[in-house]
């Protein structure tokens, strides 16, 4: 306590100093793969502004950011950097647990105007009451990203493929015009990200949009697992996780993958030799009529309240996250879907983009954009995630008879975790 | 007090002042901290968030399973093995003796995070030397990762190829420290070089073995490097979750301390049941 008084008054300090402290400054900042090379991006457009504001971004990887941060909130924001990125959907356990671990925005400068620039969906998650703990920063459009030649190849129109049944269909078609390719790869061995994709494009999440009901064992839930397993069955889907994918897309064994719209810097930069190879097209769904659009991640950035820095801090993120050219500078460098809406409407979007084969691939992807429904993560997202997974991984298993008993279970585990009541 | 014990307990005090803070207190805390729900602030005393859950909670059966089944099946293997290689390393018909015993203890010397990173390219799906080397002989490749027996099978591999080197070394120490008369005299009567081995070196060998076995059990049950780097935290769904692991997921990703205390002494209280069974068959028959 007396250690956070002694911050504190060091922060008034410097605040009550006034800007010469604050326009010179080192700022670390936690991210991870592709997030953490764009946020890099925006430093030269950022510097040529703010000479003298030093920004070190630390490439930790995805869930040891997450682990990390946990652990320096529990030990009263001790090792924090000043700038953190959080996952959307894991972020209410950060302010729900540790209110005081991150700084309020509003007080560094986030204005109600500057917070009218984002969608509400993007930052209900982020604010509790009157405190502003982070600023939106990208969001996941879901899209299919292909190799042209293996489809092309194989005889398949990707346009053609608009349910689930059809990409099966179009599987057996890719893997036998070349043996040892497979459709698409889902990380089977640690995380659930198909499973979440195809129930959130169904309006089906873990919890209910309140955040106050299990909603896991919905009809919608149990369709889009027992679509999952039935991809798995067929030879659809293998299991790859993260860097296995992306040796397998180099590689040419995988002839499509399923994610947010980021995955296009990833593919990008991980495959540059593949230019012109590749291109996007929307999700399937369980009926032809189907919504076709999904979210999967997005995340946003958060100052900790113990950084001794916070001005520079905001200014950073301001920049960064808040004006169109750190956001579409992301975006062009390494696909992060912008949540600043004035940035959705630069021309970049609707520009052909020469990797893609020509492809307007923003404005595909981007056209998705206001059919999604959000699927609330809550504080118990850790929770209900282990559970679906281990879930997941037993009815593949044939541990369960059908996908409607498996996810009874998983509602009736994650009810006895969490104290949640199971949505009638 | 005398004098001379008051002086003593003063130059000791550095040391139980640290002990007291670092160990004592944490060990007390933690025991009070399992029985209050710590997901709520302020946190509240209640025996059912933690202690009512625990015994009903699949995930924790899961996780005692999967360490038991490698307590089980991994631990004696690995000390068949090392005895093994202890008694071909100890041959006198051996050549180049000291390259062997280095080749046998080496794998201690890599860094977990290297090996594990090498354990998880062998076991690849598509580019894993393994499944090369399966197809080459005419099987279709195994999905190692995807598969809850499969991959418990690299997990027990990873940590048999790690460790078993490292117990032939204290096993060979065992071997060399058997006087040679014993065995010079029972060639004298006839013993076979396999009765040899089963009734003077085993019963002899007793005593390291047992110290081997009871060394495994603690590293087994403290097992969470090579799930958690290997098969990507526990996966496949939980199909390589240790005890460990569970602790760790629920300590630190649901950030449930409460419950993770409770874990942790349960685990304690394994460990002493386990360590009471080893000393129980070690005994001295008398």
């Amino acid at each position: 306590m007396r250690f956070k008084l002694l911050a504190a008054t060091a922060a008034i300090a410097l605040l009550a100093t006034g800007s010469a402290f604050a326009e010179s400054a080192n700022l670390t900042i936690w991210s991870w793969n592709v997030a953490a090379s764009a946020l890099k991006s925006t430093l030269p457009g950022f510097n040529k502004q703010f000479p003298d504001i030093k920004v070190t971004v630390e490439d930790l990887g995805n869930s040891q950011v997450f682990d990390k941060t946990l652990a320096a909130c529990a030990a009263g924001g001790d090792g924090l950097p000043d700038i953190v990125s959080i996952e959307n959907f894991e972020a209410e356990i950060f302010w729900s647990r540790f209110p005081d671990c991150f700084a309020n925005l509003k007080e560094l400068g986030y204005t109600a105007d500057i917070q009218s620039k984002f969608p509400d969906f993007k930052r209900t998650e982020l604010e509790v009451g009157d405190v502003a703990y982070a600023m939106p920063w990208d969001s996941g459009p879901v899209a299919v990203f292909y190799r042209r030649d293996m489809y092309e190849k194989a005889g398949v129109d990707p346009s053609t493929i608009s349910t689930w049944d059809d990409f099966i269909a179009a599987g057996k078609k890719i893997s036998a015009a070349k043996p040892g390719t497979v459709m698409a790869q889902a990380d089977f061995n640690g995380d659930s990200e198909w499973f979440r994709m195809i129930a959130n494009e169904q309006g089906c999440g873990y919890f209910s949009t309140d955040g106050q009901n299990i909603t896991i064992n919905q009809p919608a839930c149990v369709a889009s697992l027992q679509k999952v397993k039935e991809m798995k069955d067929a030879g659809t889907l293998t299991a790859a996780n993260w860097d296995e994918k992306i040796q397998a897309n180099t590689a040419g064994k995988a002839a499509s993958q399923l994610y947010g719209g980021w995955y296009e810097g990833t593919v990008r930069s991980t495959s540059p030799d593949l230019k012109g190879k590749w291109g996007v097209y929307r999700m399937p769904s369980l009926t032809a009529d189907g919504p076709h659009a999904a979210n999967l991640g997005g995340s946003s950035l958060a100052i900790s309240a113990t950084s001794a820095n916070k001005e520079a801090a905001w200014k950073f993120v301001n920049y960064a996250l808040g004006t169109n050219e750190g956001q579409v500078t992301m975006l062009k460098e390494f696909g992060l879907v912008p949540s600043l809406l004035s940035a959705e409407k630069d021309p970049f979007v609707s520009e052909p983009q020469a990797y893609w084969g020509g492809q307007k691939v923003w404005a595909d992807i981007l056209a998705t954009l206001p059919k999604i429904v959000p699927s609330r993560g809550t504080a118990f997202q850790s929770d209900a995630e282990g559970i679906f997974r281990a879930t997941q991984a037993k009815f593949f298993a044939g541990g369960y008879p059908d996908a409607k008993t498996a996810l009874d279970d998983a509602a009736k585990q994650i009810a006895a975790a969490t104290g949640l009541p199971i949505a009638q | 007090m005398p004098f001379r014990t008051r002086s003593a307990y003063a130059f000791l005090a550095p040391y139980l002042l640290v002990f007291a803070t670092f160990w004592v207190w944490p060990i007390i805390d933690s025991f009070l901290i399992s029985f209050q729900n710590t997901r709520i602030n302020p946190w509240k005393y209640s025996f059912q968030a933690n202690w009512g859950r625990l015994f009903f909670d699949p995930a924790f059966y899961n996780a005692l399973y999967n360490t038991l089944i490698i307590l089980v099946i991994q631990v004696p293997v690995m000390i068949a093995l090392a005895t093994v290689m202890a008694v071909l390393l100890n041959s006198p018909l051996l050549k180049a003796r000291p390259l062997f015993r280095f080749a046998f203890f080496a794998p201690v010397v890599v860094g977990e995070v290297a090996y594990a990173a090498v354990f998880r390219l062998m076991f690849s799906l598509d580019f894993g030397i393994i499944n090369k080397m399966i197809s080459a002989i005419g099987f279709s490749p195994i999905s190692w990762f995807d598969n809850a027996n499969a991959a418990m099978a690299v997990i027990i591999l990873a940590v048999t190829w790690r460790w078993a080197g490292y117990n032939a070394i204290i096993i060979l120490a065992g071997l060399q420290s058997i006087p040679d008369d014993v065995y010079e005299a029972a060639t004298l009567d006839r013993v076979s070089k396999t009765q040899q081995f089963f009734h003077i070196t085993l019963p002899l060998l007793k005593p390291i073995i047992l110290f081997c076995v009871v060394l495994s059990v603690i590293g087994t049950m403290q097992l969470f490097t090579e799930p958690f780097l290997i098969t990507n935290r526990g996966g496949p769904g939980g199909g390589t979750e240790t005890l460990g692991l569970f602790l760790y997921r629920q300590g630190f990703t649901a950030l449930n301390f409460g419950y993770a205390s409770a874990i942790a002494y349960t685990m304690a209280a394994l460990a002493v049941v386990i360590s009471l069974f080893n000393l129980w068959i070690g005994r001295d028959p008398k």
